[in-house]
């Protein structure tokens, strides 16, 4: 881990990136066109777009998941391969993918066996804690309620101090309560830990509530066509989003998310 | 819950019905001669099989012969699971892996019986096509359980930079699981159907030789016991199996 004074250095570095999928018909899709983004060090980016604008082909271009057609990424100077084999990547998708036949505990110490290493019993017990699973330790995921499972499955994202932290629309399977609720631990936690991290989502509260930065994408082809920062001081008691700045950039952004013409 | 537990009760009876009409059947066509005098009456058959006199020999015949179907089944199902592991890992050599073992199946196992004698010892020729029919599911269920595993969780192994041998045993293996135990359920009885066609080619003790010198004997009862037995085994173990297989599903799946 990099120390605090270098808040401001890049760690997610996205030069002119394209990803075009050769479709069966023959034709080109152009997913990702010419996309340039650099995170810094510690910052929260979500990216914020209608379906099909090519963010989630973004994310899985960060996690070494997907190479892109042309450009470059690179995560700390680094090809985003090498950051995913020294076990420095945490991913958290929209389907938890825990492993059914694994405990909550078992789950969440995975990434230690996958990096062979020995599990750290006490930071996937104070993880556990973390996201309020305790109690379930022992509960397999089928178990577990759906905010549950996610939960779980934030924690084995972050249980190894990941440097990069992706998360692809994590609650989307969630009902709106839930989902809400989930921000607002997710909030907590994140203020624990500020690792850099990059959100996909298609929702403007979310968004707005989690990120210091909103990138709004357009659709077909995929572009970065407004950026937001953030201004609501952090620790966010859930009160943010009641409050009427809150309420004037969901308008501005949603209205940016509408098509053009309307 | 109550709505299944009735259900099942009522599957239960019927299943039992079904037996027993067919036990009720078998008697009466025994005992009325219907098909002639080599269809015996069920309780001459058990009264034969029950005999005290007898009891050395069919736990003889028996022994031998689950010996081998035991060791077949073992020898097949390690093989089967290392070859659909390795083809699952090397994936280069999986189209010929899946044609040869597709072709040895397809070869009558009474056909390659005399070939194996000529590798094997006669006692060990019945072990040999077990081994090969338990292979054969074993290897088939494996195969395609390993790539049971879902595109989410192999996405987590990638990002989280698991190894090969990581995502085997701890990803793919796992998932497999599943289907290889539906497929071991079926490679038991596969094992021992090959376990005596094996002993007709000239063992020295088991149920395919009582089979064998009943039928040259016109024993009729001893043929009918010796098939009681091998049914009555299979379909114990067919059940093990089952249970076994709603224990892995709730787990595995």
């Amino acid at each position: 881990m990099l120390d605090s004074t270098n808040q401001t250095e890049t760690a997610i570095d996205i030069e002119a990136v394209s990803r075009v999928f050769r479709l069966n018909n023959g034709k080109d899709l152009t997913a990702l066109d010419r996309i340039d983004l650099k995170i810094k060090e510690g910052e929260f980016v979500a990216l914020l777009g209608p379906s099909g604008c090519g963010k989630s082909t973004m994310l899985r271009l960060v996690a070494a998941l997907d190479t892109p057609s042309s450009g470059s990424i690179s995560i700390e100077g680094s090809d985003p391969r090498d950051l995913a084999r020294d076990h420095r990547l945490g991913v958290a998708f929209q389907d938890h993918a825990l492993l059914p036949w694994l405990t909550i505990r078992a789950n969440i110490g995975l990434p230690y066996r996958l990096a062979g290493r020995k599990t750290d019993d006490a930071r996937v017990a104070s993880l556990i804690e973390l996201v309020g699973l305790k109690g379930f330790e022992d509960s397999r995921p089928s178990q577990l309620s759906g905010g549950m499972r996610q939960r779980a499955s934030i924690a084995r994202a972050l249980v190894l101090q990941p440097d990069v932290l992706l998360l692809d629309e994590p609650f989307g399977a969630l009902d709106a309560v839930t989902r809400r609720h989930m921000n607002v631990e997710l909030q907590r936690i994140w203020g624990e830990n500020k690792i850099t991290t990059l959100l996909v989502t298609h929702s403007v509260d979310e968004a707005l509530f989690l990120a210091d930065r909103v990138i709004v994408m357009s659709a077909r082809p995929g572009r970065i066509f407004k950026e937001m920062q953030i201004p609501f001081a952090r620790p966010r008691a859930p009160e943010v989003q009641r409050e009427a700045r809150f309420h004037e950039l969901v308008d501005e952004l949603t209205l940016a998310l509408e098509p053009e013409g309307h | 819950m109550r709505g299944l537990d009735h259900n099942r009760l009522a599957s239960a009876i019927y299943g039992l019905a079904g037996v027993i009409l067919f036990l009720l059947l078998w008697e009466f066509i025994g005992r009325n001669r219907v098909l002639g005098s080599t269809w015996p009456a069920f309780t001459d058959v058990v009264s034969y099989l029950f005999d005290p006199r007898r009891n050395g020999l069919f736990q003889r015949a028996s022994t031998a012969t689950l010996s081998k179907a035991a060791g077949g089944f073992a020898l097949g199902t390690f093989l089967g699971l290392v070859t659909a592991s390795g083809v699952h890992v090397f994936p280069l050599l999986r189209p010929g892996t899946d044609r040869l073992s597709s072709f040895l199946h397809s070869v009558p196992a009474i056909a390659l019986a005399p070939i194996f004698l000529i590798f094997v010892p006669r006692d060990f020729v019945g072990m040999a096509i077990a081994t090969m029919n338990a292979y054969f599911i074993v290897y088939i269920a494996a195969t395609s359980g390993l790539n049971n595993s879902t595109k989410s969780h192999r996405d987590v192994f990638t990002v989280l930079g698991a190894s090969r041998l990581h995502r085997l045993t701890l990803l793919d293996l796992p998932a497999a699981l599943p289907p290889v135990v539906t497929g071991l359920k079926y490679a038991v009885s596969a094992a021992i159907v090959g376990a005596i066609i094996g002993e007709w080619f000239g063992a020295s003790r088991g149920l395919g030789v009582l089979i064998v010198s009943a039928m040259q004997n016109y024993q009729i009862s001893l043929l009918w016991a010796a098939v009681l037995i091998i049914t009555v085994v299979s379909l114990v173990f067919y059940g093990l199996g089952t249970l076994a297989e709603k224990f892995i599903y709730r787990r595995f799946t």
